[in-house]
Order: structure tokens, then C-alpha cells, then sequence
């Protein structure tokens, strides 16, 4: 029942997402054709070929009910400006993406769950807290730019661009990481302040436990529900990221084909994506969900 | 080791004379041509398409002909060269050009390429919705192609046009194996299961990453200019995608690649400054970058506000706090670099704000309001710029802002510069909501760009003005193959156009930058389009 109640729910959010992107680009100003034709010549013969070519004189509703129901069977349709199928576009560049955004999410989380465990003392605190101001409040873009140029063009330790093996993905998924374990850092820091100050805690020290046992195995349990809350955040936040990762690294992935589509309205690409993104997030959430039940027994208790 | 240092500064002059001529670009280091290695080229631009057919972005250019090749090819003084074609012969109406085809060639990926090919080719050039900009424009008087016999086609036109070589010259012309053709799954977008007649065959295309070329061992019909003769020197070479200049730049000086294209002003002293690199510009073909003023309305249906305009601009101030003296200053709205540029026009006009002014007091705009822009009847004297964000290039919204300063200060003009997306931008040009246009256009030859932008009907005419004596020279010009003729229609038209009518303000001439590796030999920018050439004649020194 549960399962069900979420796949309806999850379906829901799909189709609201690509409603909501359709809408947006309809809103834009200018048209399909007008980002086809782009700096080009522009006739008015060259543009009835391109309405006729993708069908861009039906209504609005007509086009946005064909868009859904082809979507509905597993159609993504063509891209207009790439002339490849969506399907193609979009599935070359899934798994760059996402072996990105993986790696850069598990570094973030490792780096944060690391800092906030390790940065008790008064001094130590201090210099993590400000560093972690900094690349919070630091374009990735910047960051980006400095490791390349510190690792990559000074020391050549790792290759500037492209998705050909490890050494590759170091940078710009440390680029990624830094923000993420900036946040997360700060929100576990918190987290486990406050279970410091819970009873159990002198419970537990009264119990003779060392402080670092009560740290990892009791202050960091309550200090983990915030910040697996965060998960649907850290998914936007990737997803949002990996759209200037991936130029200044010259990676393949989703980022650029988003940037480009959205940047010439090309309407089936936008959609594909969107609606990726959209299921990623459902996906992560669920997660999120489950990952709360496992961390917190108090939860499990009142579900069933 | 002071002797040296001297040796080194005279070779090094004698390379840079030798590079901005457009020469080889050879290096002492990169030594005599050999073959064999493989080559990484950091370039800016993804290709929206890999079909030649549908080539639209001047930065793709350097790719084209590393696999596709066209009938014919630009010598450097405006004539044409066989290549595919062993030559043509014009009909003396003008009608009908007859050319024929080398028989040694062979498309990559087996089949023989014949006047047949080429029928083929042209044929799906004019069926609908395949290309409708080369329909419309580049084939506009084409009637029909002919096989007169297996070695030999006949193109028909409606009428003289002598831009139907520039055509055959062109990446949009390039001839690809129809079989191909037909069998492509993804025609349009072009790649790897599109084959030419290339001295590289592309093997592997990674979407975001990188194109891979390898050589084509059986190649053996270069054109004259090519730089030499049989396969490429090169095994393989790789185009990598990196949109980010600095990062470029980065990748070069650390030795991840080898050489990078587009270079701009910023960044140049990283090059220039590093005795193990090399940089050479090339000015590209075709319409220098331009204000265009709109005559459809006030203020510049007024010749006196638009003459006033360039005087009260001193352009070559504008370019050197933008470029950092890296940009040629553009007199006409020709190209430098074309054989039908008028040099003439140098120095006649322009950076005198005295004569602005008195010509704005005549012309009735002798007020000002309390920001200090003229105004005429309580109107003020505005010109609106609208430019679409996706191509803004070379740093043109800077430049827009400066100008925009340099006429307030000197004249009292108020220029409203907005950076706007591709649909306002239209919608703006569409509903005449501009007074300024800019642009700049890489066609090989300038006829063709001129057509699109001052014809009356022309698809990018912004000026608003239909004028049949400008009709009459644009037709004029291209109804001839005598390059002589065509220059003087071209002279007089320039004189109309920015002499006597003053319809635009030409700010610059584009330019392409290759820096490298000294190691690397032969790179070069193509003849007549200015553009970075293919890896065809490049080499790898040992």
C-alpha cells in the first residue's frame, strides 16, 4: 500500500515537473523557430519549413497533450536542434553525470561526516567553520578554476578535461564535493552539539564510554536526521552544479546538454531532462525516507 | 649566450612576419615536415551538426575539411582552385557551369565518387526541409544539376550568380557519399556514419568530450594550396571541447594539448609571454563587425544623426581600451582581408566630435535634457542596441557599453545597450524596436553576406532601406566572374554605403587566434575564410 502511495505520489511529481517546464518555455519569449534559425538567414520560407518539420503550428494544448502522451509510451521524441533522438542525446550523457555526481556526493558526505567528527577542539572548530563559510559562499566555478590551475596546469597531476577514467574525475568532483561537505559539515556540527547537551549523552559518558565512542555511536545517530533530510537538497544542488563543472572541465554530461537546450528552447531535450531530474529527486527522497527509518528506531515504530 | 639571445629575437621576428602573412606558421623546433603521431586540439566550439550540409558555425569550419571535401576550393586572391572538380568553365551568359571531376577519388567508405555523387549530393540540397537555408539562400538561382557523363556535371541557374563557386567552394557544398547518405540514421546531425572524401576519417564521436579523427591512408588528391601532396602527416588527431578560454589556455601551457583556437585578448600574454609557444591570427572573410543604423524611423531616417553618430565615435580609441590594440579597426563594411575592399575609405571619416555636434545642432537636436542627452521637440536622441545573448562574441557587449559611453561624453547620444535572449532579440528586430543592428557575417565571399544585409529583400536587411540602385549594384556584382568587374561594383557600392549614405558604422575586422606548441609544424589559417585550416598539412617535429 505504502509502495503504491509512492509510486502514485512519484508519478505525480513527474508530471508536474514536465507540466511546469512546458509551461516555462512557453512563457519564454520568442518561439522554436526563432532559436533554430538562430543568427542565420531568416525567411519566411525557411521558417514555414521548420513549423512543418516539427509540427510547430498545432495549438499549444495539442502539442503539450502529444508531448505527454509520447512520453507516456517511452517516446522522447527528436531533438530539434541536435537532430538525434532524445533518447540518444540524453543517454550518452546520463552515466558521466551521474558517476560525477556520485562520486562527488560520497566525497561530500565522507569529508563532512570526517570534519565534524575530528573538529571538537575550540581552535580546530574555528578554522573548519570559516573554511567551510568560504567554499560555501565560493562560486564552484572559481573553485574550479584554482584546482585546475594549481593540479592540472602547474603540477599536471590530473588530465583538464574529458570522462576518460579516474584521474579525470578527481577535480572536478572534488570541485562539486567542497560545497556539499561545506553545508553537511555545518548542519552535523549542529546536530551533534545539540545531542551533546541530551541527557543520554551523560548516560552514556557515566556509563564509562570514551568521548570519541560517544561521538560516533550516539551524538552523530541524532545528528545524521537533519542531514539526511538534505539528501533532496544535495540532488538539486548536484544536478544544478554539474551544469558549470562539466564546461570548465570539458566533461560530457547532462549539465551541457541542459544549458544548451534550455538555451535554444529545444522542447523534447528540456522535457527528457527535466523529468530525469525530476525522478532522480523522487528516487533520493525515497531514499532519504527509508535511509531516516534505518538511522532512527523511533520512526519504524510509528509507521507500522 | 648575449649573441644567442640576439639569434633567437631575429628568428622569432622572422616567424611572427611570417605568421601574421598567414604563412605555414613552420617552426625551427617542429623542423622539417614528417609523418606519423597524433595531435590533441583544444577548439571552443561543439558542433551542433557534423553534416557538411547543415554547417552553419564559422568556428565548425576547421573541422569540415579534415573529412569532406567540395568541387572547388579559395585561392588567397579571391579566385577559385580545383579540387574535387579539375576544373570548370562558365557558360559566357552566365547560365551555366560546367564542371569536371577528378576520377582517381574514392568517399571513405569504399564507394567511388562520380558525377553521379554529385548529382546526388545537390539533389538532396534542394529537397524540402532537408537544408532550407541553403535552398533559400545559396541555391537560390540554382535550376537544376546534369550528369553530362560519368566525369562531369552541368549546374543550371535561373539567372547569372556568380556566388554558385562560392557555393561549390563551401562546407555546405562538400560532397558526401550517398550511400551514406541514404543509410544514415541520424542524417541531419552528421558523424561517423557520414563518409567523405577527407584526408581524415572521423572514427569516434563523444558527445561534450571530444572528436577523434584517423588518418586516411588511400588519400591522394589534395588541392594545389594545400601545402603538400599524398596522406595527411599526421595518424591521428583529436579535437577536444573546451569552452572555457582560460581553461584552454591552462591545457596549452601545461602540455595537455597541443594546440588551441581561440585565444582572446586576456589571455594572450600567457602565449606571447612563453618562449615555448606560438601565436598567429588570421582575419576572417567576409563582412567586417558593424553597427547597422535603422532608417525606418527617427532619429537615423536623419542622414545628418547617422553621420553625426560616426563622428562623434572615435572607433580606434573604443577598440584599443576594449582589445588592448589586439582588434583591426574596420573602415567599410568589407572585410579587410577581401579582394573588394576599398581601401580608400581609410581615415575619411569619423572621430570628430566638433562637426558631431554642429551637425546635430543643424540637424534640429540642439537641446538637452538634465542628463545631458540632446533632445529635439522634448524627445531624446536614443539609439536602441539589442543583442542576443547566445552570440555575443569577441567581448561585444563590453564594446557596446564603451561606445555607448564615448558618444554620450562626445556628442550627448544616449545608446541603450540591452543583452537579451534569442527571443526578445528577434521580437525586437521583428516589431523594428532598434535603431541599432550589429553584426558580422563569415561568408567566403562578401557578395553573399552583402546580399543577405542590403538588398532590399535581403533575409538580415536591418537598415530598413530599399534603394534599387543598391539592388542594381549588389545584382550587378555577382552577375560577373570577372573579378575586376566585380571589384568596382563593389567599390561603388562601399562609397554609397558609407560615404554618401552613411547607413553604418563598421567597428572591426573578426579575427581567429591558433596558439601551439613550437613543436608543431604547418599549421596555417585557410585561404580567403581566414579561419584555423585542418590538420591535412600539419606535423608533429621529432
Amino acid at each position: 500500500m505504502i509502495v503504491l502511495r509512492r509510486l502514485g505520489a512519484g508519478l505525480v511529481v513527474l508530471w508536474v515537473a514536465a507540466t511546469a517546464a512546458y509551461l516555462a518555455l512557453l512563457a519564454a519569449p520568442g518561439s522554436t523557430v526563432d532559436s533554430i534559425i538562430g543568427d542565420g538567414a531568416d525567411t519566411p520560407l525557411i521558417r514555414s519549413q521548420i513549423i512543418q518539420e516539427w509540427n510547430l503550428d498545432r495549438p499549444a494544448v495539442v502539442q503539450y497533450l502529444d508531448y505527454l502522451w509520447r512520453f507516456g509510451h517511452g517516446d522522447l521524441g527528436r531533438s530539434y536542434l541536435l537532430q538525434r533522438p532524445v533518447r540518444d542525446v540524453i543517454g550518452d550523457q546520463i552515466f558521466p553525470t551521474v558517476k560525477l555526481a556520485l562520486a562527488a556526493a560520497g566525497l561530500g558526505i565522507v569529508l563532512a561526516v570526517l570534519l565534524a567528527l575530528t573538529t571538537r577542539r575550540p581552535w580546530s572548530r574555528r578554522v573548519s567553520s570559516t573554511a567551510e563559510l568560504v567554499l560555501v559562499s565560493t562560486p564552484p566555478f572559481l573553485i574550479g578554476l584554482v584546482l585546475l590551475s594549481v593540479f592540472s596546469f602547474q603540477f599536471g597531476l590530473f588530465p583538464v578535461s574529458g570522462d576518460r577514467g579516474l584521474a579525470a574525475l578527481v577535480l572536478p568532483a572534488i570541485t562539486l564535493a567542497l560545497p556539499v561537505a561545506g553545508v553537511l559539515t555545518q548542519v552535523l556540527r549542529d546536530g551533534i552539539d545539540r545531542a551533546l547537551e541530551e541527557p543520554f549523552v551523560v548516560t552514556a559518558r557515566a556509563r564509562g564510554l570514551r568521548e570519541r565512542a560517544v561521538l560516533a555511536r550516539h551524538a552523530l545517530r541524532h545528528a545524521l536526521l537533519p542531514a539526511v533530510s538534505l539528501l533532496g537538497w544535495l540532488c538539486g544542488t548536484l544536478l544544478g552544479g554539474v551544469v558549470i563543472i562539466e564546461t570548465v572541465f570539458g566533461r560530457p554530461g547532462l549539465g551541457q546538454v541542459t544549458l544548451q537546450a534550455v538555451g535554444s528552447e529545444d522542447m523534447p531535450v528540456v522535457l527528457a531532462v527535466v523529468v530525469f531530474s525530476a525522478a532522480a529527486y523522487v528516487l533520493l527522497n525515497t531514499a532519504a525516507d527509508l535511509a531516516l527509518l534505518v538511522v532512527d528506531p523511533r520512526l519504524r515504530a510509528s509507521t507500522s | 649566450m648575449r649573441h644567442r639571445f640576439r639569434l633567437a629575437t631575429v628568428v622569432t621576428l622572422a616567424l611572427l612576419a611570417g605568421c601574421s602573412g598567414g604563412g605555414s606558421g613552420a617552426t625551427d623546433e617542429a623542423g622539417a615536415p614528417a609523418s606519423g603521431g597524433s595531435l590533441t586540439w583544444a577548439v571552443e566550439t561543439e558542433p551542433i551538426t557534423l553534416n557538411p550540409h547543415q554547417y552553419a558555425q564559422a568556428k565548425a569550419r576547421l573541422l569540415v575539411w579534415n573529412s569532406f571535401e567540395a568541387l572547388l576550393t579559395h585561392d588567397d586572391k579571391g579566385g577559385y582552385l580545383p579540387w574535387l572538380a579539375t576544373g570548370y568553365e562558365a557558360s559566357p551568359d552566365g547560365l551555366a557551369y560546367t564542371l569536371k571531376l577528378r576520377t582517381d577519388v574514392k568517399f571513405s567508405d569504399g564507394t567511388a565518387f562520380d558525377a553521379a555523387a554529385v548529382k546526388a549530393n545537390t539533389d538532396l540540397l534542394l529537397s524540402e526541409g532537408y537544408a532550407p537555408t541553403v535552398k533559400a539562400v545559396q541555391l537560390k538561382n540554382l535550376k537544376s544539376v546534369e550528369i553530362v557523363d560519368p566525369a562531369t556535371v552541368k549546374y543550371t541557374l535561373t539567372r547569372p550568380d556568380v556566388l554558385i563557386l562560392d557555393f561549390l567552394s563551401s562546407p555546405q557544398g562538400a560532397i558526401v557519399s550517398p550511400a551514406s547518405l541514404t543509410a544514415a540514421k541520424n542524417l541531419k546531425a552528421g558523424g561517423v556514419e557520414l563518409a567523405g572524401t577527407g584526408p581524415f576519417i572521423l572514427d569516434r564521436y563523444s558527445p561534450g568530450q571530444e572528436l577523434h579523427f584517423k588518418k586516411n591512408p588511400a588519400y591522394n588528391w589534395a588541392p594545389a594550396n594545400a601545402g603538400h601532396s599524398g596522406p595527411a602527416y599526421l595518424d591521428e588527431v583529436t579535437y577536444r571541447f573546451l569552452k572555457e578560454s582560460s581553461v584552454r589556455v591552462g591545457a596549452l601551457t601545461s602540455g595537455q594539448v597541443q594546440v588551441i583556437e581561440g585565444v582572446p585578448a586576456t589571455d594572450e600574454p600567457q602565449i606571447t609571454g612563453n618562449p615555448t609557444l606560438t601565436l598567429s591570427k588570421g582575419l576572417n572573410s567576409g563582412s567586417a563587425y558593424s553597427y547597422y543604423f535603422n532608417t525606418a524611423h527617427a532619429p537615423f531616417d536623419d542622414i545628418k544623426v547617422r553621420q553625426a553618430f560616426r563622428d562623434a565615435l572615435d572607433v580606434g580609441t573604443v577598440l584599443q581600451a576594449v582589445y588592448r590594440g589586439t582588434a583591426t579597426r574596420a573602415w567599410s563594411v568589407v572585410g579587410p582581408t577581401s579582394p573588394f575592399y576599398d581601401k580608400t575609405l581609410e581615415s575619411t571619416y569619423g572621430n570628430d566630435p566638433a562637426r558631431a555636434n554642429a551637425t546635430l545642432d543643424a540637424a534640429g537636436w540642439a537641446t538637452r535634457d538634465s542628463d545631458g542627452f540632446r533632445t529635439k521637440n522634448g524627445k531624446r536622441l536614443t539609439a536602441r542596441l539589442v543583442q542576443s545573448a547566445p552570440f555575443v562574441r569577441d567581448r561585444r557587449d563590453i564594446l557596446a557599453q564603451t561606445v555607448q559611453a564615448a558618444v554620450k561624453q562626445s556628442a550627448g547620444i544616449d545608446l541603450q545597450v540591452a543583452v537579451v535572449d534569442q527571443g526578445t532579440a528577434t521580437k525586437a528586430l521583428a516589431d523594428g524596436q532598434y535603431e541599432i543592428f550589429d553584426n558580422s557575417r563569415a561568408d567566403t565571399d562578401v557578395g553573399a553576406a552583402l546580399n543577405l544585409l542590403l538588398t532590399s529583400n535581403g533575409a538580415i536587411n536591418r537598415t530598413g532601406v530599399k534603394d534599387p540602385a543598391l539592388d542594381g549594384l549588389l545584382d550587378k556584382a555577382v552577375s560577373t566572374g570577372d573579378n575586376s568587374a566585380r571589384s568596382a561594383s563593389y567599390k561603388e557600392l562601399q562609397q554609397k554605403v558609407i560615404t554618401t549614405d552613411a547607413l553604418i558604422q563598421p567597428l572591426y575586422a573578426p579575427a581567429d587566434q591558433i596558439a601551439a606548441a613550437k613543436t608543431v609544424g604547418g599549421l596555417h589559417f585557410e585561404p580567403t575564410a581566414g579561419v584555423p585550416g585542418s590538420a591535412y598539412n600539419v606535423w608533429l617535429g621529432k
